[in-house]
């Protein structure tokens, strides 16, 4: 896989896509019913990219969006939050059946697992064989032969069923923080992120704010996006909203609604993307067109309370081999003592020219 | 004076009771967490509830709206992820009751949860399968519950896997001894699964609720126990924690809804209204 190492990644929204997604690519959502990366969504989506295939574990609006606005035409599906009810025809349930949209369906587990084995670099993974009797398993659609096999376990010669390692072309992925080089930190609930990052051939990365490095090296652990695989930041207050991200903002039911309001039909989706997405240029024109329409007033009520992560305390006594007086205690001797002992054992070398 | 509760209250006190102390219970959106929540807080204190999304020990302080939100991430006591929750929980039976609504349901307790009429062709398409199979399929037991959802000879879709053709059926096709749906719970009876043939028979009747009401709603010619259970009650204290705790679920889908609508034209109608 290419490998992304640069001090400094960061870049517009508009720029990121313009660089990093084509048409006809594969991607995946590092991210899963919460803390999408919608604002990369809506850019993805003015971008005008088509054909695409996705790798969906959760959706919840996106997927609409997506399906509507025929930026993909596959869609590898665990679960669709619907939550205006099951009478309601949403945008996806239309595209499928205008066959916009052809959908392959998986259990979470199984979707999620193609990322596992495709992260590892494996061929394929075993998963969960108590599924094998289901119409997940039995039916396929797009995905043909590559959906699910039974292969013999070597060692009990029980029959196993597999699916396939997948390497999308691209993860979208929302963080609450992030340095310019792409070290990327998501906490909550964390889902599939991990797996479906670093499945894919690399990452574009929106973060709620940029932090130093040195805040990053204080907690590595929180580093679920290693830079290696981030070919692009984008720093992006409210890149997940109307979804939730822990130690920012709560998810926006009264925006919700309204969305959910206007989906049940072509017009009003047409109208609703209009509004939100290709009128606007940004994320940043999007909040400024929310607090214009609704007032600050709803949107400050999203605004989360603190509650804090004890810290981990990665300290040591951080001393190197010499003290302050170049004295080491391990070897019992001073800098100098330590140049002669060498002198002495006569492995030092001296160089062709003899000068000092 | 008698109590005043809702239908979706009295499912919700009724799964309640299929919580036992001590027990890892995996919970997802809605009905069943407020279940979980009324358990903990009345008989058993010590449960484990899980939630697909990768945590653990969670204490939710309203009903989620999935199973990731805001109510579920402050303060558990294990985050992991979605792999390691069908690997190092589910795989090794430490789950002993998950929970599941349901679209479709046949006789030998296996579910739809995808889609209504052909997949190809639907009438309705519904949520997917998400983690029902797996859950379905690993848990020790199973408590279903069905709001609109139907009894059918043949489901549509085939999404998770109950006791497949009953029998021996389920554990020939690899899943855990002795593991298995338990109960269903509808708006009108509770339906339990004989332990030999695994055939699903009607164990009890919610209040006012007849025997010939329940049969016209089954295809199939259900068998019925000798002795039927009554479904209980809720106490005025189960009311007073599902109320607080899960006002939507009380309200139902239907009502919710309609309270949303209308709080969204009022938010539409301008700031200065609010």
């Amino acid at each position: 896989m290419e490998k992304y190492i640069s001090p400094d990644k960061l870049m517009t929204m508009k720029d990121a896509v313009e660089k990093f997604v084509h048409n006809g690519d594969s991607f995946v959502f590092a991210n899963c019913l919460t803390g999408m990366p919608l604002a990369a969504v809506h850019e993805v989506i003015r971008s005008g990219k088509k054909g695409m295939m996705v790798f969906q574990q959760g959706g919840i609006e996106e997927i609409d969006l997506l399906a509507e606005a025929g930026t993909v035409d596959r869609i590898a599906l665990a679960y669709n939050f619907r939550a205006g009810g099951k009478r309601i025809i949403t945008p996806l349930d239309r595209a499928m059946k205008e066959k916009r949209v052809k959908v392959e369906e998986f259990t979470n587990f199984t979707l999620l697992s193609m990322m596992k084995a495709g992260a590892m670099g494996y061929p394929f993974i075993p998963v969960l064989s108590g599924i094998r009797e289901t119409d997940v398993v039995k039916r396929h659609g797009f995905f043909g032969d590559n959906k699910f096999a039974e292969v013999e376990d070597p060692f009990s010669k029980q029959k196993v069923l597999v699916v396939k390692g997948q390497n999308p072309d691209f993860a979208l992925m929302h963080v609450q923080r992030a340095d310019r080089a792409g070290n990327g930190q998501l906490w909550g609930a964390m889902i599939n992120s991990k797996w479906a990052a670093l499945a894919s051939k690399k990452i574009i990365l929106t973060t709620e704010k940029i932090v130093d490095t040195a805040v990053i090296r204080s907690s590595p652990h929180l580093t679920i996006a290693p830079a290696h695989k981030v070919c692009a930041v984008v720093e992006c207050p409210w890149g997940a909203h109307p979804c939730e991200l822990a130690g920012h903002y709560d998810y926006d039911i009264v925006f919700r609604a309204m969305y959910l309001g206007s989906n049940g039909t072509a017009a009003g989706m047409k109208g609703w993307m209009d509004e939100w997405i290709y009128n606007l240029p940004d994320r940043e024109a999007y909040i400024k067109h929310y607090t214009d329409k609704f007032g600050a007033e709803l949107l400050d009520k999203l605004r989360a309370k603190p509650f804090l992560s004890a810290p981990a305390d990665y300290g040591f006594t951080f001393t190197q081999e010499w003290d302050e007086n170049n004295y080491s205690t391990k070897f019992g001797m001073t800098m100098d003592q330590f140049v002669k002992h060498l002198e002495e054992k006569g492995v030092l070398i001296e160089s062709a020219g003899g000068e000092k | 004076m008698g109590i005043k509760f809702t239908l979706d209250e009295l499912i919700v006190y009724r799964a309640a009771q299929e919580i036992k102390d001590h027990e890892m219970v995996v919970i997802g959106q809605g009905l069943p967490m407020a279940a979980g929540v009324l358990a903990e807080a009345t008989h058993a204190p010590n449960i484990v509830i899980v939630t697909e999304a990768g945590i653990v020990g969670l204490k939710p302080f309203k009903v989620p709206i999935h199973v990731a939100d805001t109510s579920c991430t402050r303060g558990y006591t294990y985050g992991c992820d979605m792999v390691d929750v069908f690997t190092t929980i589910l795989n090794h039976e430490y789950v002993d009751v998950a929970f599941l609504g349901v679209g479709q349901i046949d006789r030998y307790g296996n579910v739809n949860s995808s889609y209504i009429g052909d997949m190809d062709n639907f009438d309705i398409r519904l949520m997917g399968a998400g983690g029902a199979p797996e859950f379905v399929g690993y848990a020790k037991r199973t408590v279903f519950t069905m709001r609109g959802g139907e009894f059918v000879e043949k489901l549509d879709y085939f999404t998770s896997p109950g006791y497949i053709r009953g029998g021996n059926t389920r554990y020939e096709s690899a899943m855990p001894a002795g593991s298995g749906p338990s109960i269903l719970i509808t708006q009108a009876a509770v339906f339990k699964f004989d332990p030999i043939t695994k055939e699903m028979y009607l164990a009890g009747l919610h209040p006012g609720v007849t025997v010939e009401q329940v049969k016209k709603e089954v295809p199939w010619k259900l068998k019925v126990a000798d002795k039927l259970e009554i479904t209980e009650l809720p106490t005025e204290e189960a009311l007073g924690l599902i109320r607080r705790y899960a006002p939507e679920i009380s309200m139902g889908r239907k009502l919710q809804l309609e309270a949303l609508i209308n709080q969204v034209f009022r938010v539409l109608s301008g700031p200065q209204n609010k």
